[in-house]
């Protein structure tokens, strides 16, 4: 039924008089003209090196000689003799599936918090909003190793508590949490969107929510989360996507070598590894694409399952 | 109306695109004419004692050669073959280059590095060089790589702990069931590990196998050793580990043959294997007593110990400034006055002269390995050095990340032996 509505128009433009359609046009290419250097910048810089990579993928391909076509034995590989190709896959998942629902959880708590509209909230929305700004450097991950290396800040302070864990970044048990806590600190982003969220929450709601004697938790889940769903789904597909794509924080803790014993090898560390020590762009090129299929296959399974959880407002009239 | 817009909206971008390009332009312009200065980048992987003495030599020659000017960058190992790769592989490559033994052979494959035979016995003296050091630089009769120093296998150790446990250094050396012992008797005495596990890396491996009269690689680049070899010296190392003979896991997983993560510097262990050529830096950061002593061997004649080139110096095949380059390498390697300010931060000297002179008037720290290469002279075993094969890089790390899973109890010793060879002969098919 949308469809068809949203295609009549069209139907009626092609059907106006030529001079009108014409002019448009003309109009277009102004346009076109104008978005040109994007559009020359994403051909030559995405579009093209994309296009290259997947070509590689069926290659042997050292960066050197020129490549050579081996069909699908890159994938081949991966898929069933390369164990350290699983270490990748379970880590990465491991720290997306963790990483993911604790910092959006931390930052709609937060959001929450500041929505409140206390004193001082500019600088408390400026200060928690910062480690944003810093996580993705590389200097916050050295500070990151040092507190939770060897007589790190974060060694002594359990050890106060009687919990000796040496150093932290070379176990395997908690090697990959530290880099996990690296990524919650960084919850600003999301939380800026759920504060603005939270804004447009109409203050209705809570009212009338209030007047049917419902308590703040009630209130919470009854009025709040179904309001919030849309910027939550939105928050929930950017967050993953960014997690999976995490590289930075894992290659700098670890020194670039995803240790101790695999534990922080995130998928792309390893496919740079595969890459640019072991000399194998094509089978590099190969992970990046599987991991972009199943970026996208996950994705749409997010917005799939949506429909059962996420609410529109003025959508109850279907 | 819309054609006037347009016409006009494409006059902006035509100039904005002009200026762009004259920026670009004028950019390149800039960066090549720079009349004549020649720029020479060079770039080596080490401890911040290495880079202090390299940036004092290289201070030195910029000022003997005012046409040249020399753009230095150093860092850790790994980082420095990420970064070199990347920067080969994108064309731009650094003029004169450090290499070891498996990037050696990874470039020289690769048609990375120019073949120095026509400036050898000109420009770049290499008579003085012993000729077992010069071969492991050479491929296919061609000398492709110089090397910058000698540098043998050490035991550096730290004489307190030693003492407190009743551990000598034996007259001829440990054989290594006695060495075992001595590092259980260390650890459980001082309560600090008796040795830095030994098995996290192919070198120390290579030189275990050199006792038993194999090699890591054969000199044709096929792999000299079985698993079976692998998995009767990872289960020494094995046996070390429960009692505090050597480091604990924690500790071995850092390793990178620098000092900043060594497990002795950071007092995890009481001694620790390495190339004297690491000697100056280990002094120079270390808080107590460190000694040196040669590796165990089952008799003198079986040492796993050889003269080893530390690193060479090789120039890239697409350098625009070979000959300031060769020039550069020269100057390093052959200069008296360089070697006089680079000491033995790569080895005693190569050239035989230059280091018969540093090492006569050195005082501190460089006398130290001075001293250390004269007392293992008769222990050292094969005298031969050989190109490794292209793959040789990757095995190296694949050897460290599997031990990094045995000694974390995720795979056996046998299991794990298995996958470095079968890693190994997949990489070297290559």
């Amino acid at each position: 039924m949308a469809n068809t509505a949203l295609t009549r128009p069209a139907r009626q433009v092609t059907a106006r008089p030529a001079a009108r359609s014409r002019s448009r046009r003309r109009g277009q290419g102004a346009a076109y003209v104008f978005l040109s250097p994007w559009i020359v910048g994403a051909t030559v810089l995405t579009v093209g090196p994309m296009l290259a990579s997947l070509y590689l993928s069926f290659t042997d391909y050292d960066l050197f000689d020129s490549p050579r076509w081996v069909g699908l034995d890159n994938y081949v590989r991966m898929f069933t003799e390369d164990d350290r190709y699983w270490h990748a896959v379970t880590a990465t998942l491991e720290y997306v599936v963790v990483s993911v629902p604790l910092k959006l959880g931390l930052a709609l708590a937060v959001a929450m918090l500041l929505n409140r509209g206390r004193r001082g909230t500019g600088l408390y929305r400026s200060a928690f909003y910062a480690p944003s700004l810093l996580g993705a450097s590389v200097s916050v991950a050295l500070v990151w190793r040092a507190m939770y290396g060897d007589g790190g800040v974060a060694g002594r302070v359990l050890g106060v508590f009687g919990i000796d864990v040496g150093s932290m970044v070379d176990q395997p048990r908690y090697a990959l949490l530290t880099v996990i806590a690296l990524a919650v600190w960084q919850f600003g982003a999301p939380m800026v969107i759920f504060l603005a969220g939270l804004k447009q929450v109409p203050k209705e709601l809570y009212e009338a929510a209030a007047l049917d004697g419902a308590g703040p938790v009630r209130r919470f889940v009854a009025v709040t989360l179904p309001m919030l769903s849309p910027v939550l789904l939105f928050n929930l597909v950017l967050e993953t996507i960014h997690a999976f794509q995490s590289f930075t924080s894992a290659f700098i803790i670890s020194s670039g070598r995803g240790g101790p014993s695999d534990s922080t090898l995130l998928y792309t560390l390893y496919l740079y590894q595969r890459g640019f020590t072991d000399f194998r762009m094509g089978y590099a090129s190969a992970m990046a694409w599987v991991l972009l299929v199943v970026v996208g296959l996950i994705t749409v399974l997010l917005f799939r399952g949506a429909n059962r959880w996420v609410f529109y407002l003025g959508e109850g009239r279907r | 109306m819309t054609s006037r817009t347009a016409r006009r909206g494409a006059r902006i971008l035509a100039g904005v695109v002009s200026v762009a390009l004259a920026g670009v332009l004028s950019g390149c312009g800039s960066s090549s004419g720079s009349g004549g200065t020649q720029t020479v980048r060079f770039v080596w992987w080490g401890n911040q004692d290495r880079a202090d003495a390299t940036t004092k030599a290289v201070a030195l020659f910029e000022k003997k050669n005012p046409g040249i000017r020399v753009q230095t960058e150093f860092s850790g190992y790994a980082a420095y073959v990420q970064k070199l790769t990347t920067q080969v592989a994108g064309g731009a490559a650094p003029d004169l280059i450090q290499l070891d033994r498996p990037t050696f052979g990874e470039y020289q494959h690769r048609h990375v590095l120019a073949d120095l035979s026509r400036y050898t016995g000109s420009t770049l003296r290499v008579d003085k060089i012993p000729a077992n050091l010069l071969a492991g630089g050479k491929a296919d009769g061609k000398q492709y790589a110089v090397p910058a120093g000698q540098t043998t296998q050490m035991l550096v150790y730290d004489q307190d702990l030693f003492d407190k446990a009743g551990v000598r250094v034996p007259e001829n050396g440990w054989t290594w069931e006695q060495f075992a012992k001595d590092m259980q008797k260390v650890g459980a005495a001082t309560g600090v590990a008796g040795t830095t596990d030994f098995g996290w890396a192919v070198d120390w491996f290579d030189s275990w196998l050199h006792g038993r009269g194999k090699q890591l690689y054969t000199a044709d680049g096929k792999l000299g050793f079985t698993a079976a070899d692998l998995e009767q010296f990872w289960n020494t190392t094995a046996a070390l580990r429960t009692k505090k003979g050597v480091s604990a896991p924690e500790a071995t997983t850092k390793m990178d043959g620098s000092t900043q993560n060594s497990a002795l510097v950071l007092k995890q262990a009481a001694s620790e294997m390495n190339y004297d050529s690491n000697l100056t830096s280990y002094l120079s950061s270390y808080k107590g007593t460190l000694k040196t002593a040669p590796l165990p061997g089952d008799d003198a004649a079986h040492s796993g110990m050889a003269a080893l080139p530390p690193v060479y110096f090789g120039v890239a095949q697409h350098s625009a400034h070979k000959d300031a380059a060769v020039k550069l390498l020269d100057f390093l390697v052959n200069d008296p006055e360089a070697g006089a300010v680079l000491g033995a931060t790569r080895g005693v000297p190569a050239n035989s002269e230059v280091r018969a002179q540093v090492c006569g008037a050195a005082t501190g720290d460089d006398k130290a390995v001075c001293d250390y290469e004269q007392r293992v002279q008769q222990r050292m075993g094969p005298a031969d050095t050989w190109q490794w094969p292209s793959g040789s890089s990757a095995v190296k790390t694949d050897f460290q990340q599997v031990y990094d899973d045995v000694i974390f109890g995720r795979t056996s010793v046998s299991a794990g032996a298995e996958r470095v060879v079968e890693n190994a002969q997949q990489a070297l098919e290559q």
